[in-house]
């Protein structure tokens, strides 16, 4: 069959409204889901996918990309709204979007999510079409050395989320490496501070630590300091995200598309990684770079294209490889499984019409997102009119219940009122949070990248030189810490 | 209050004391499923409880209780009331490796009363397509000529790849496979035929499930499958064709378990919507494709092939010195 069949037949396959619809709901259910604290896109696909088994298999895949979509932008809302990331990737967005919304632009800050958003996915969906073959390949290149050095990199991001204070921002990201060493050790598989209990075994649940810690300060704050303004409602804020403000985030926009998108291509990293370097390199290069962490829109814009930047992409490795890039992916492979298609090189062969049919698909899917997004932001506007006397005891509330849904134990809601207070009192001592977050999601990936590594050379560390990726990204984690050196020293000679 | 009410309340007070099982079951029950979302042990555990719904008076709820390995999910079910109301998807990882190899883990295998093993996934031995092992002699000749040079990956230490490749390699006459060979633990099922892909690990024992769709790509190569019967797809030799029968019992499974001290009426109860379980067109579809075999065994089957196999591991750990403490 021709390119020219194949793209015909595809797209007599997605041109009915069966197709529409079922996207345009999964898209739907995924804004809802990702909303609601601790109800993660993760939790939501994997809930999806027993309805899709009676579907037709391409109604059933596009369904669970619209819930996974959707999920990664919905995440946004309540980031933005009342500081609880939705899902873990949308955790960089606090950083802004929330002061936004202290300051009455919470409107502002959504739109600027939205536009953002459905961009990042439209490059992301145009990367997967275009370049799947290049990003695959470059893909696998990616062992352990490669991921160790690009961990190493992101790591440096930690300098840009500090706020005033590098040294509490070093703090920060020392205790959520700590944090994350709970559990089984995988490469020996001996517990680490698990003190026999089962539930420790398995580490600290990333669910629980992301709400105690950003969500659990603001109430717990509440309840101590109640201020006169609390019982007023915020305002939406009559202003929208303007086309000026497209225009002059556009950069990061774009810039963080693209990070979104190799992130996406590279198994195993994952949404959260992708926003929060997005947002550093958008801090670093912006003449705004000191009002970032204090609500600024293009800290949001960077965020929200980072983190939608990677759902097209890590389709590219699940397409062309076979192979899932992250825990959704990997239940989106047991969809396609269960309709007797199997990713791969070969599905462009045997299931030419039905890859190009999901590429239309996914286009169709941007759009669909701008559409139920802007009814979804309009819809929970609401939320910004709730006095905070009322808003604080049904966040708390939502954020129990989403953690208990998680995992099904009341252990890990005992995790999240207990990062909630240590959230607190680095809240009390000024010692940010996102540097604590990027320590426990990053802890992990370094630790067993590096560990496997060295498994692979027998203990030689030439292996981390072995090819330009690492050099690369040596070469970048050099040029980074100059500039945060830089920096300093230009603030220091400042103040003298 | 009236003499009937209270007769009433009364005899309603016994109805409720005397053994609730009367017309188990009452309530919704929990199918803990010590994996996440997606995966092998996930998917079974679901197309099961799916089969279940119309034939059980009561909800089947799946939940995922996920950490350490299965460790977590396994341990809450083993401290659970052994009333019939909380059940596991009991799978050879956490009902077999993981406690022939570690020391430490919470549970033992006495702290379960099986039902039943439903499903049988044969396990397969492959290398990336590209590569120049040809065969199970070639790669263990490898290992043997050049130790410390060929890896294998893993999802994690006490899963069944990591126990498999170790196995595989004894038999085809490597001494000391942990010393020999390199282990290469990665963070799931999925990251590990990765690292295959990718040449990062040069070759993988696991189910055939986790490798079917790479073989058809022809990305990846079997060299072997361990069931008696050739698997469909695979086009590779099986242990008994390469002289190797011993191997069979190196075989993925899933079953249904709860804690110790069921009630034989729980038993025999959920032996029979297992019956009919397997019986369903959809289920066994959905196990078909995943390269699974149905295969519902009698309850001392089970218990005695479970026992055999974590005989069998137990025996391998403690030779080739794989203990976890």
């Amino acid at each position: 069959m021709s390119f020219l069949d194949s793209a015909a037949a595809g797209f007599a396959l997605v041109a009915h409204w069966e197709s529409v619809f079922y996207l345009a709901m999964g898209v739907l259910v995924g804004v809802i889901a990702g909303a609601v604290p601790g109800v993660s896109a993760t939790m939501a696909v994997a809930l999806a996918l027993p309805f899709t088994f009676a579907l037709e298999p391409i109604y059933g895949i596009l369904l669970l990309l619209g819930v996974y979509k959707g999920g990664i932008f919905g995440g946004s809302i309540p980031a933005i709204l009342i500081k609880t990331p939705g899902t873990p990737a949308s955790s960089a967005t606090t950083l802004d979007g929330y002061p936004m919304a202290e300051r009455g632009e919470a409107g502002r800050a959504l739109g600027m999510a939205l536009y953002a958003s459905c961009i990042a996915d439209l490059i992301s969906n145009l990367s997967l079409i275009l370049l799947a073959g290049w990003l695959a390949s470059f893909a696998l290149s990616f062992g352990p050395p490669e991921f160790f050095t690009l961990i190493l990199f992101s790591l440096t991001i930690i300098a840009g989320v500090s706020g005033e204070s590098l040294v509490k921002g070093l703090i920060a990201a020392a205790s959520g490496l700590l944090l994350a060493t709970v559990g089984l050790d995988l490469v020996y598989g001996t517990d680490r501070f698990s003190f026999g209990d089962p539930n420790l075994m398995g580490g600290l649940n990333f669910i629980a630590v992301l709400i105690g810690l950003f969500a659990l300060p603001e109430i717990i704050d509440f309840v101590f300091r109640p201020k006169e303004e609390h019982h007023q409602a915020r305002q939406l804020g009559g202003r929208w995200a303007t086309l000026a403000d497209v225009r002059r985030c556009l950069r990061s926009i774009i810039r963080g598309s693209f990070i979104g998108v190799f992130l996406g291509a590279i198994p195993g990293i994952g949404g959260a990684p992708a926003a929060f370097l997005s947002y550093a390199e958008a801090q670093r290069n912006s003449p705004n770079r000191d009002n970032f962490g204090k609500g600024e829109i293009e800290g949001v814009a960077a965020a929200e294209a980072g983190n939608n930047g990677v759902c097209g992409a890590t389709l590219i490795p699940l397409l062309s490889l076979g192979i899932p890039g992250d825990v959704i992916t990997a239940i989106i492979i047991g969809a396609f499984m269960i309709h007797g298609l199997q990713p791969g090189p070969m599905l462009f062969v045997t299931h030419a019409h039905m890859v190009y049919a999901l590429f239309m698909g996914l286009i169709l899917s941007s759009f669909l997102l701008f559409a139920i997004g802007s009814v979804a932001i309009r819809a929970f506007r609401f939320v910004a009119d709730v006095p905070k006397s009322l808003l604080a005891p049904s966040v708390l509330v939502l954020c129990v219940f989403g953690t208990y849904a998680v995992n099904n134990t009341i252990f890990d809601v005992a995790v999240m009122f207990a990062m909630g207070w240590l959230g607190y009192l680095m809240r009390v001592l000024k010692i940010p949070a996102a540097p604590f977050l990027i320590g426990f999601i990053l802890g992990p990936l370094l630790e067993n990248s590096f560990r496997q590594a060295m498994l692979m050379s027998g203990g030689s560390p030439e292996i981390f030189v072995r090819g330009p990726i690492t050099w690369t990204f040596w070469a970048l984690t050099a040029l980074a810490l100059y500039l945060i050196v830089a920096r300093l020293r230009q603030s220091w000679r400042a103040e003298t | 209050m009236s003499k009937i009410t209270l007769g009433l309340a009364l005899t309603s007070a016994i109805a409720l004391s005397s053994p609730a099982l009367a017309a188990y079951p009452e309530q919704p029950i929990q199918l803990i499923i010590a994996y996440g979302a997606g995966g092998a042990t996930d998917l079974s555990g679901r197309a099961l409880a799916t089969a279940l719904g119309p034939k059980v008076p009561q909800p089947i709820l799946p939940v995922n209780r996920t950490g350490a390995g299965g460790a977590t999910g396994t341990a809450s079910v083993a401290a659970a009331e052994p009333d019939g109301y909380t059940m596991v998807v009991a799978r050879v990882g956490s009902h077999t490796v993981n406690p022939a190899m570690k020391d430490t883990l919470p549970y033992t295998l006495d702290d379960f009363d099986f039902v039943a093993v439903y499903e049988i996934n044969p396990v397969a031995c492959a290398v990336a397509a590209d590569s120049d092992i040809d065969s199970m002699e070639t790669l263990a000749a490898r290992v043997n000529e050049n130790p410390g040079t060929v890896s294998y990956s893993s999802s994690g230490v006490g899963s069944l790849l990591h126990i498999a490749g170790a196995m595989a390699l004894r038999s085809f006459g490597v001494e000391n496979p942990v010393e020999a060979a390199i282990h290469l633990p990665m963070a799931g099922g999925g990251e590990a035929a990765t690292a295959v892909l990718a040449g990062t690990a040069d070759f993988i024992c696991t189910n055939s499930s986790a490798l079917s769709s790479f073989v058809a790509n022809g990305q990846l190569r079997p060299l072997m499958v361990t069931t008696a019967e050739p698997v469909a797809g695979f086009d590779a030799p099986t242990s008994a064709d390469l002289g190797k029968p011993e191997l069979e019992s190196l075989v993925g499974w899933s079953g249904i378990a709860g804690p110790a001290g069921l009630p034989d009426e729980v038993i025999e109860t959920w032996r029979g919507w297992l019956e009919e379980a397997v019986q369903d067109p959809g289920f066994q579809e959905t196990m078909d494709r995943f390269g699974s075999i149905v295969d519902l065994k009698s309850p001392e089957d089970s218990v005695a092939f479970i026992n055999e196999q974590y005989r069998i591991f137990r025996e391998l750990v403690d030779e080739l010195d794989m203990r976890v403490e």
